[in-house]
């Protein structure tokens, strides 16, 4: 019980962690005040209670699939989000309107499985013997502390960097973060089949199965998948060329600014 | 005529779906082994009767669903070439595991 909730808490904690730390990067090298996060995380683990605690219905919904397409549709949400936000001038207010709306969405998906499985461990008290439950939590505070860990890591880490390559690095995170939310999103509908079956493009699970330490860890940070299907191949693209693509925008007109100095950053420019 | 032989045909394939029943209890499932045709479309009904959560995961399915204790769920999975693909209960992997085996029909 101890290693997997380890496991099983980490996986959840490090896809949240790095979205944060990314956005508060980019909310520190922009001066942005980052006011967004504690009612990110007040309204994101309220969302992931109340999306866990009715989970039994909401999997109802849609036929019994509701549970994959309420995901499906969080994880288009925060995708979207994320390009909207790396679009827009960094001073633009909307910026951290976004950040919190991204993050709040991420805490309760991930969260809410969280919520799922220690509220399963604890209500089975009465079933089981207690034993089970200490090493449970033991393991979800180690695995939470891990993921906590890694997203300061990313956070100084990415600090470090000089200052060009900054805003760069983490508009590549969060392009990864988008095509892994379009690819997961994918999988869920085909799963709940909403979206057709495409074929499996690759098997990679020989050089590096989704079940290792490392597989876990690629599949929390960037989606990976040993066997991923044609679409969800072409939904990561998608996902990664739409962040990517904000972000030059928003250079270009960025550069176009700096060029004619234009004093008012919210002028409307015809490009 | 061709309209609604094309209706009725995705009608019929549709109808066709096979629907394979799986139960959970004392975190465990039941059939272990599941048969299926190659290439073909199949919908899992698995009916959780332990008190509490499970998730049916399976890294060969790409499939990863959580089932609400006494309630039931809905996967897809396939179509799929002839193999095996185990598949666990991440909540409780020690105890809970299972395979789909494909076969050619």
């Amino acid at each position: 019980m101890f290693l997997n909730s380890v496991i099983l808490i980490l996986q959840e904690i490090l896809e949240a962690a790095l979205l944060v730390s990314v956005l508060l990067v980019l909310s520190k090298h922009h001066g942005i005040k980052p006011i967004w996060l504690l009612p990110a995380i007040i309204i994101g683990v309220t969302g992931a209670l109340i999306f866990a605690i009715n989970m039994a219905q909401i999997s109802e919904w849609f036929d019994y699939v509701g549970q994959e397409v309420m995901n499906a549709f969080m994880q288009l949400a925060i995708l979207f989000f994320l390009s909207f936000l790396t679009a827009l001038h960094p001073k633009n207010r909307w910026v951290s309107i976004f950040m919190l709306i991204t993050t709040s969405l991420a805490l309760t998906r991930e969260g809410s499985e969280i919520f799922i499985y220690i509220g399963g461990v604890i209500g089975q008290a009465p079933y089981i013997q207690s034993t089970h439950i200490q090493p449970t939590l033991t393991g979800a505070g180690i695995g939470a502390g891990i993921g906590v860990s890694v997203g300061v890591l990313i956070y100084y880490g990415l600090l470090g960097l000089s200052s060009r390559y900054i805003v760069a690095s983490s508009v590549l995170l969060l392009a990864l973060v988008g095509g892994n939310m379009a690819s997961q999103a994918t999988l869920l509908l085909t799963q709940a089949d909403w979206l057709p079956y495409s074929q499996i493009l690759w098997n990679s699970s020989a050089l590096l199965p989704e079940n290792s330490i490392f597989g876990h860890l690629l599949y929390a940070l960037v989606g990976y998948e040993a066997t991923p299907s044609l679409f969800q191949v072409i939904s990561y693209v998608c996902g990664i060329l739409l962040v990517y693509l904000c972000w030059c925008f928003n250079l270009s007109r960025i550069d176009h600014q700096a060029k004619y100095k234009s004093p008012d950053i919210n002028v409307h420019i015809n490009i | 005529m061709a309209l609604s032989l094309v209706l009725f045909g995705s009608h019929a394939a549709f109808a066709a779906t096979p629907v394979i029943k799986i139960k959970i209890q004392d975190h465990l499932f039941f059939p272990e082994i599941i048969e299926i045709p190659a290439y073909t479309k199949v919908k899992l009904l698995i009916n959780n009767l332990d008190p509490t959560a499970e998730e049916f995961e399976s890294y060969e399915l790409n499939r990863e669903k959580i089932i609400s204790g006494n309630r039931k769920a809905i996967i897809f999975i396939g179509p799929l070439p002839p193999g095996e693909y185990p598949f666990f209960g991440e909540f409780y992997p020690k105890t809970a595991q299972g395979k789909v085996v494909v076969v050619e029909q």
